[in-house]
């Protein structure tokens, strides 16, 4: 809210608890509440649901932007002003840092197991192939096994005791796919009184944070959320008002990269001063300064 | 009659052979499976299943109980939170917040049982909103976020282990006698029985049927709490999806645990169901 200088009441949160079903009938009873007259900021949890979400605010003429999921042959220039802009990360550039410094730590050898995202949405794909990337140029390490714990810590605690169970010490490294799962990969292995293996995750969560400063995380990559979500909802915001008009800009401002940080144990202090404890501020209405380019399709 | 009694009897260890088969198959596949290590860590990821098992079993004869997952949320929030609250240790005041979050699942659930008999709203009704009510407030109260509990005295129902097993395991196992003791040997236990047997017959008995199903859902609140306290135990934090996953397992353990011989007291069978079903979904990890 601080993005469009307005109160928190002028803004309604819905939570989709991780279903696409709930994300789009929410949206929906707010368009029909709000006569299409509001600005969303949506993740619709899923890929496929993005187009529903969209038709849904279009029809009601409101305006969208969205986050992380959508599927690959939908686009804001397809649908006019109303799907106003996408917003994601690579997953692939940094994870793939993650991931390298995941192999320095285990002295460039050993076997990895990654504790996969939801299988079929891009941020848990991009996330792996990382790993993947990174893997190549690592031949003594061996990927033992990629299970997906969706996104979950009490799922992650399952899934990482089974790997425990079955690969035991062949385990001298963990990539987390996110910040959630890597505390559950944490307290599985706290259980087993084990200590000292390094892991990496993703998001850059103020706990994961603290976790990689008291060296119980290897790193974590922050995405910058705050700016990620404030940025499309001042997008969407200022379509709505008609400061721009979406389909006169060029498609790298309609769906485009947000930043992407690696947090490492060096510079985990600097960077909780800096992004966690204090908030920077955002110039609001550069809505593409911190942009890291276009979309790209493989 | 003699060739009944031998059905019966086999039914009722149709789980635990079954169990056998399963831990044989995957043994042979991968021997790891077959270590006191591997049943240890079974039994963690059973244990709050199972307390929440316990609860659904007071209420099933004759009503049903959806409420399980909003009401561990719930309970593991308001728990982590007074935890915090009461000094975020067991060493100080912290270890108030278990009585008192047994309490506030027990209110939990009397709410729950009233509306279902004094409103007049069916069970699966009343409780699955009930249910969102309590997912809904836990996500109120935690804005989304995790609340983690890091004491290390608390997490010793975790990390301290007696016999290969943590601690966790033990106390569920002592709830389970507790609420097997309850069933078999209280007047209100017996009166669960009768009610489910034949509600028409319990109140020409005499059995107050309405406060028996309160008092049933009000006992499996304070079961859910326990489960909340456990799997907060587990995982060392609390949050809006710490319930998530608990109805289909607990259902299905004691559908499949208790149907015909309710009046066996067979609550031993749900142990053996619950590690069934836990062991079935770890395995399909360990097998790929």
């Amino acid at each position: 809210m601080v993005s469009l200088n307005k109160t928190v009441e002028n803004m309604t949160s819905l939570i989709n608890e991780g279903s696409s079903e709930k994300s789009l009938a929410d949206i929906k009873a707010f368009l029909a509440k709000n006569s299409g007259n509001c600005a969303n900021a949506c993740d619709a949890n899923d890929s496929p649901n993005a187009r529903p979400v969209a038709e849904a605010v279009k029809e009601a003429g409101g305006y969208l932007s969205t986050i992380w999921n959508k599927t690959d042959d939908l686009h804001p220039w397809d649908t006019g002003d109303n799907y106003v802009c996408y917003l994601s990360w690579s997953g692939e550039k940094p994870s793939e840092e993650a991931a390298r410094e995941l192999f320095k730590a285990m002295g460039g050898k050993g076997g990895v197991v990654h504790v996969g995202g939801i299988p079929a949405i891009i941020p848990a794909i991009e996330r792996l192939q990382g790993l993947r990337n990174a893997l190549v140029d690592f031949p003594d390490i061996e990927l033992l096994d990629v299970q997906s714990a969706d996104w979950d810590t009490q799922k992650a605690i399952e899934l990482m005791a089974s790997f425990i169970t079955r690969y035991g010490d062949k385990i001298t490294g963990v990539h987390c796919a996110n910040d959630n799962m890597a505390y559950g990969v944490v307290e599985a292995f706290k259980a087993e009184g084990i200590s000292g293996i390094p892991i990496v995750a993703f998001d850059g969560n103020p706990e994961a944070v603290q976790m990689v400063i008291d060296g119980t995380l290897l790193a974590t990559v922050f995405t910058n959320p705050r700016w990620g979500g404030g940025i499309a909802l001042s997008l969407a915001y200022h379509a709505a008002i008609g400061t721009f008009r979406p389909s006169e800009e060029p498609n790298e401002h309609r769906e485009f990269y947000g930043p992407s940080i690696v947090v490492t144990h060096a510079d985990a202090v600097e960077f909780k001063a800096k992004y966690l404890d204090a908030t920077p501020t955002y110039d609001w209405n550069d809505f593409w300064g911190l942009s890291a380019g276009g979309i790209v399709y493989k | 009659m003699a060739r009944q009694v031998s059905r019966k009897t086999l039914l009722q260890w149709v789980p635990l052979l079954v169990l056998f088969v399963l831990v044989i198959f995957f043994t042979a596949l991968n021997p790891a499976i077959f270590s006191l290590r591997n049943f240890a860590r079974i039994a963690i990821t059973s244990s709050p299943a199972l307390m929440v098992a316990v609860g659904v079993t007071f209420i099933i004869m004759g009503s049903i109980d959806l409420s399980m997952e909003g009401a561990v949320s719930l309970g593991a929030v308001v728990f982590a939170f007074s935890f915090r609250y009461f000094g975020g240790s067991i060493g100080n005041w912290g270890w108030l917040a278990l009585p008192m979050i047994v309490v506030f699942g027990a209110a939990f659930g009397l709410i729950n049982g009233l509306i279902h008999v004094r409103l007049r709203i069916p069970s699966f009704m009343a409780s699955l909103a009930m249910g969102f009510v309590g997912t809904g407030a836990a996500i109120l109260l935690t804005g989304g976020n995790i609340v983690k509990v890091d004491d290390e005295l608390f997490r010793g129902l975790l990390t301290v282990r007696y016999l290969g097993s943590p601690i966790m395991v033990y106390v569920a196992m002592v709830f389970l006698l507790v609420g097997a003791f309850v069933q078999s040997y209280t007047t209100l236990g017996r009166n669960f029985y009768a009610v489910g047997g034949g509600e028409d017959l319990a109140h020409a008995s005499g059995v107050n049927v309405g406060r028996v199903r309160v008092m049933g859902f009000a006992l499996a609140g304070a079961y859910y709490a326990i489960a909340a306290i456990l799997a907060v135990g587990k995982i060392g934090q609390a949050g809006s999806v710490s319930g998530a996953n608990f109805m289909f397992v607990s259902i299905t353990s004691v559908v499949i645990g208790l149907p015909d011989y309710v009046q066996d007291g067979m609550l031993g069978v749900l142990v053996i169901v619950a590690v069934v079903l836990s062991t079935d979904r770890r395995a399909i990890t360990i097998m790929k």
